[in-house]
């Protein structure tokens, strides 16, 4: 077991390398001058000179790029071109509000698409089940930005419920923090929820098929024991997995979620970055964006022999 | 949905035995109606894309002026008889920027999912079939996966003039991996099979295997991975866009008609609603078309209640 954690840990390190090296090889592969483009239609061949060597793209692929992760791996993720200062200071600056809204929306998904997709699978075929399968297809199709919209329009404006757009720190106090987020995370979650309630029915629904679950009926047991204790918990592996695989579609929700509500976290350093072509700062968020995946998956793989003893390695 | 049933010759006529129903066959012989009328969601994603197809193809017939052409004097004008989805803050008819529009959403969507359904076979049938190529090629594929696809097509439009064509590229990218996981469990699950082990212990050539066993197998499962791949395509391009890493910002498409709408949408929601209800309703016809195609495509899930 001790030992299988280890080389769990150990086979994350090769990938995160190859993230890092997928990002950094995207100044080359793009295609066209990386310099000319960052640099801008208006710029002068001065402009584009600096760039390159700002980027070091006049030196040799591989000697750059030990160069750049050497730098890394010391904790630093460059320069912004456009501000001049380092992108880790840039990034610890905007992480609370993109964490908070991750963690906020993931915790609230989770506790709404797992009961969704149990009572589906329980009352299969039944109306219960088509609508809440109907509104994983729409929750799947809806783009953030649509749901993200519409809910700001009819709580916010219509309604006046919650504040329109904006963060407030934790620091602040949890309750305003908390309001200026709701709208958010809801926004964000949909596709999160569709994509989470779908795989728990389908687990359940081949679990609820077993012997075990007719045993446990047939001792007498109620049906929310069933359901929450034997069944779930035999479903569990490919509901954690799915949650782990959505993280990417909750990141990339968060940059659009951020720009519609105006809040200043990792999305909006981005999206700035992108309209001032700032490409370290793309990178750095893009790389740490990946490491927080890479990490997140790695613990529920860990976990898989937590939810199901069967699991040994 | 029921085991289906293979309908009894005669007593007279030699019939062969009866196949176990490892696939069972997709009803076409029921007709196009009986088929539709079996897989609704088939019916009613088809009908929607079908639909709007047809609105991208003839989009200069359907009462559109040019979607591009300013006229400050108008701007901002809520929806009415002459402008049916009002106007933008340039005095852009919005009606046609949408309809023209659905060009671009239905373009990318298809260019993406035909480009990564072609790259991720290549990849998937070199993992499948050259054992020393497949722990590099599925290390570089995690890799590449552990980058989340929208920021991955963010990072690559960040490096590239915008263009429809860059953006397809971009998202591509990020979907090959997926397909490419496909298509190399398929081939590795044919692999152990016995027809596959006996064609291969006749002296079949690989081309030969791959043309005639594992092709038709990969077809069903990667049609409806497309069909995702085309909806999931056609939401990024809308975010690229909104954000502005997306199509140039002159080319209508209904993510720059929202990102446009987007300092505005306080005061006048209609320029985001009506982009915005279009790109629902096309992702939601392909999702549901692609429900449609798993169920009528997927041998295992016939047998679940």
């Amino acid at each position: 077991m001790f030992g299988y954690v280890v080389r769990r840990i150990a086979a994350t390190i090769p990938v995160m390398a190859l993230v890092a090296l997928f990002v950094f090889s995207l100044l080359y592969i793009a295609p066209g001058d990386p310099a000319a483009v960052i640099a801008g239609d208006q710029a002068t061949p001065a402009d584009v000179e600096r760039i390159r060597l700002s980027l070091g793209l006049d030196r040799p692929f591989l000697i750059r790029f030990g160069e750049w992760f050497w730098h890394i791996l010391h904790g630093d993720l460059g320069t912004s071109i456009f501000t001049n200062l380092p992108v880790t200071a840039m990034i610890a600056q905007r992480i609370e509000p993109t964490l908070s809204l991750m963690a906020i929306t993931l915790v609230f998904a989770v506790l709404i698409a797992v009961p969704a997709g149990v009572l589906a699978s329980w009352k299969a075929g039944s109306f219960v089940d088509r609508a809440i399968m109907g509104f994983a297809v729409v929750g799947f199709s809806m783009p953030v930005f649509v749901v993200g919209y519409l809910l700001a329009y009819c709580f916010a404006l219509q309604l006046a419920w919650l504040p329109v757009q904006g963060y407030t720190p934790l620091s602040a106090g949890v309750r305003p923090w908390f309001e200026n987020l709701i709208l958010p995370a809801v926004a964000l979650g949909c596709v999160y929820i569709a994509l989470i309630a779908r795989t728990t029915r389908a687990a359940m629904l081949e679990v609820l098929q077993q012997d075990y679950i007719r045993a446990a009926r047939a001792k007498g047991m109620g049906e929310a024991a069933i359901l929450f204790i034997h069944a779930l918990k035999n479903a569990s592996v490919p509901v954690a997995t799915v949650i782990g695989i959505g993280v990417a579609l909750l990141i990339g929700g968060a940059v659009v979620t951020e720009s519609v509500f105006a809040i200043p976290g990792l999305g909006r350093l981005t999206v700035d970055a992108i309209l001032r072509r700032d490409y370290p700062v793309i990178q750095g968020v893009v790389l740490l964006f990946s490491c927080i995946y890479v990490l997140l998956n790695l613990v529920i793989d860990l976990l898989y022999t937590v939810l199901d003893p069967r699991i040994r390695y | 949905m029921s085991v289906p049933t293979i309908s009894r010759a005669p007593e007279r006529v030699a019939a062969p035995p009866e196949l176990p129903d490892l696939l069972p066959p997709i009803r076409i012989r029921r007709g196009l109606i009986g088929f539709l009328r079996r897989y609704p969601t088939i019916a009613v994603g088809g009908a929607l894309l079908l639909l709007l197809i047809l609105i991208a193809v003839f989009a200069p017939l359907l009462w559109t002026v040019d979607p591009t052409a300013l006229s400050p004097a108008r701007r901002t004008r809520p929806p009415s008889a002459q402008f049916w989805f009002g106007t933008d803050m340039l005095g852009r008819d919005i009606y046609s920027r949408v309809i023209y529009g659905a060009r671009i959403s239905l373009t990318v969507g298809f260019c993406v999912a035909i480009l990564a359904s072609v790259v991720g076979l290549v990849i998937g049938l070199a993992s499948g079939f050259v054992r020393w190529a497949d722990g590099l090629i599925m290390r570089m594929m995690d890799g590449l996966m552990s980058i989340p696809p929208i920021l991955l097509a963010v990072a690559l439009m960040a490096l590239t003039r915008a263009s429809v064509g860059n953006v397809v590229m971009a998202i591509t990218m990020a979907e090959i991996p997926r397909v490419s996981r496909l298509v190399r469990g398929v081939v590795l699950s044919l692999r152990e099979q016995l027809y596959v082990e006996a064609a291969v212990a006749a002296g079949t050539r690989t081309p030969m295997i791959i043309l005639r066993h594992i092709l038709p197998n990969t077809l069903a499962p990667m049609t409806v991975q497309a069909t995702y791949i085309c909806a999931s395509a056609m939401i990024v391009e809308a975010i690229l866009s909104f954000i502005g890493a997306g199509t140039p910002p002159t080319t209508p498409s209904w993510g720059n008609i929202m990102a446009e709408g987007r300092a505005l949408w306080q005061v006048k929601p209609f320029i985001v609603f009506f982009p915005a209800a279009f790109l629902s309703i096309t992702v939601l016809a392909v999702n549901l078309l692609g429900d449609g195609l798993r169920d009528a495509l997927d041998p295992r899930l016939t047998k679940r209640p």
